[in-house]
């Protein structure tokens, strides 16, 4: 079976979201189809300018065809028109315009799925939202199968997804809480489609008496890993953390691992490491109290799943509905909606490491019965498996 | 490390004490936080600092008096008795750096209401940022589902729309086959008449 992962980027460098959860799978099933990847040159989420050379390559076993993309986007002439849209009434036109606008706008990478359809049984495509999941799904949608990776977001209300939600053969979700979004928007339930979401290997060792001893790191510490950004509830976190240290004793430390885009408060107790390597990350997610995820917005936080792995609590943010329901579901980490309810579950978590050993513990079962890499490849495997009966 | 910790974490003892380790249940933690949140004397906002009245800290704009000394007394004389030449002994006696001093100091002082100001603001910005955010996200929320609900009663409309269509269109069929049953039913009629008719001139060929 020929199997093309359609997704908007692909690279070694690219090192998180859709693109990393696409190359991962891509990875993982190439062992068990013949799979290619269909993307585009572009390695900046922002501009879609031509990185990659054009043509075809092999990453890690997985072959790679690359397409030009014509136009980069300009972002603030996108974020007027999305303004527009999402303030005005408007067409399905202008919809396009706005999707032609975001990118990465790759007319010969539709025209490459068009002419070699036969080639292939299925193919995958990751993002709902850009230009390649749109117009490809539209080209061959009786052998499309959309791993969507939506979160709450304003432009979902476009019709222009609405449609796209019921034009594939399948669904591959990444959580339960996704899959409704999804349903109450297009009303699809009649697709078939089922929640996956994305494996993680754990490396067998880590230096953590190492990492504790580099960065002087004696009391208890929270972590944070990911893009520090406003968009991720980074700016709430420091807020409620800073207020928190004013009012409370208690000896611990914020850590905080990946590139900012956020202005980070100098504060004794909050420590900045900038980008870590893997190892590191394990190391200092393995020395840590519980992970912190204060992002608003997630499909999949794929650093939850990891800290599940390690057997480490998880304080989400409530008003992230996934994040909350993983959490429910797991019975492995607390969440908060306000700063009252983040000081108390935090001092709750400091305070008692029994409940972080029990939550760690369901977690890293939690983890173990949904998203170790062989229940994953299972789960793809099954739903390609019934699409083909189906077709029979 | 800080599992020791004693102040304030009685509460929290409290809460652990009632905690199944082999058997937990988050949402249930979830719920009897919050309760002991809710259960907590509200804590006094604290005031709010208005632009209105300055804050202690704000430098006030005063300009150090200063010793005219026995030079300036004298000019000051001078000046008071050639009052009518007073600008033309102004140019001599006060030097014009003495007045650019003068300004530079109240530029200063202003410069350092401005920044404190610029502070008060950046701090006032600050503060509320994560509440900005948190009405943000709130009113983002109430719009998606203000969309959505839209969306479904377009969809209903649209329907309702269908539905109406086809019922007139299915009256319209009626109709008109009511009127073919009507055609037919006279068509019968006339027949069946011809038919008793003739029955009728049968029968009197024959009893004839």
């Amino acid at each position: 079976m020929k199997v093309a992962f359609v997704v908007q980027r692909y690279g070694l460098e690219i090192n998180g979201g859709a693109e990393l959860h696409c190359r991962w799978v891509a990875e993982h099933m190439n062992k068990h189809w013949d799979v290619e990847v269909l993307t585009t040159r572009a390695a900046d989420y922002i501009t879609w300018k031509n990185h990659y050379p054009k043509g075809t390559e092999t990453i890690n076993g997985v072959t790679v065809h690359r397409f030009s993309v014509t136009r980069p986007r300009d972002p603030e002439r996108f974020g007027r028109l999305q303004n527009r849209l999402l303030t005005e009434e408007h067409r399905l036109e202008d919809e396009r315009r706005w999707l032609e606008e975001e990118g990465p706008l790759s007319p010969s990478l539709i025209e490459y799925i068009e002419a070699h359809q036969d080639e292939y049984d299925y193919f995958i495509f990751f993002s709902y939202r850009y230009y390649h999941s749109y117009w490809g799904i539209h080209t061959i949608p009786h052998k499309s199968i959309l791993v969507p990776t939506a979160e709450k977001d304003s432009i979902t209300v476009f019709s222009l997804f609405r449609d796209l939600f019921r034009l594939p053969r399948a669904f591959v979700y990444n959580s339960y809480e996704e899959r409704a979004m999804i349903h109450g928007i297009a009303g699809n339930e009649d697709i078939p489609g089922d929640v996956v979401g994305v494996g993680t290997v754990v490396p067998h060792s880590f230096q953590t008496e190492a990492f504790l001893k580099k960065h002087d790191l004696e009391d208890d510490y929270i972590i944070y890993i990911g893009r520090i950004d406003e968009n991720k509830g980074c700016a709430e976190l420091f807020d409620f953390f800073i207020r928190m240290k004013k009012k409370s004793e208690v000896p611990f430390k914020l850590i905080l691992c990946g590139s900012s885009k956020l202005k980070i408060p100098v504060h004794p107790d909050i420590l900045y490491l900038g980008f870590v390597s893997e190892e590191e990350k394990f190391a200092a997610l393995n020395g840590a109290r519980a992970l912190i995820m204060p992002s608003f917005y997630e499909s999949l936080s794929m650093v939850t799943l990891e800290a599940w792995a390690m057997g480490k609590p998880v304080l989400a943010n409530a008003r992230c509905d996934v994040l909350q329901g993983q959490c429910r579901r797991s019975n492995a980490g607390l969440y908060y909606a306000d700063y009252n309810e983040f000081t108390e579950s935090l001092h709750l978590l400091l305070s008692d490491s029994q409940l972080c050993d029990s939550l760690g513990r369901n977690g890293k079962t939690y983890f173990q019965n949904n998203y170790t890499w062989d229940v994953i490849e299972k789960k793809y495997l099954d739903i390609i498996g019934s699409l083909e009966q189906e077709t029979e | 490390m800080v599992d020791e910790q004693k102040n304030g974490e009685v509460e929290d003892a409290g809460l652990s004490n009632r905690i199944d380790y082999e058997a937990i249940d988050v949402e249930d933690i979830m719920t009897r936080l919050r309760q002991k949140i809710a259960a907590r004397p509200t804590e006094k906002d604290e005031p709010e600092e208005g632009l209105s009245s300055w804050p202690d800290d704000v430098p006030a704009y005063a300009p150090e008096p200063k010793d005219p000394g026995k030079t300036g007394r004298v000019k000051r004389l001078l000046i008071k008795i050639m009052r009518p030449f007073t600008p033309f002994i102004k140019l001599l006696a006060y030097p014009i750096h003495r007045e650019l001093r003068d300004t530079i100091e109240i530029l200063d002082q202003t410069n350092k209401r401005l920044d404190y100001l610029y502070d008060l603001q950046h701090r006032h910005y600050e503060e509320l940022k994560p509440k900005i955010i948190n009405i943000n996200l709130r009113v983002n929320e109430r719009i998606d589902i203000a969309f959505n609900d839209i969306n479904r009663l377009k969809e209903y409309t649209k329907l309702l729309h269908t539905m109406t269509h086809n019922l007139v269109v299915e009256m319209t069929k009626l109709k008109i086959e009511e009127e073919n049953v009507k055609l037919k039913t006279r068509i019968l009629e006339k027949d069946f008449e011809f038919l008793g008719r003739k029955e009728k001139a049968l029968e009197d060929e024959l009893f004839k």
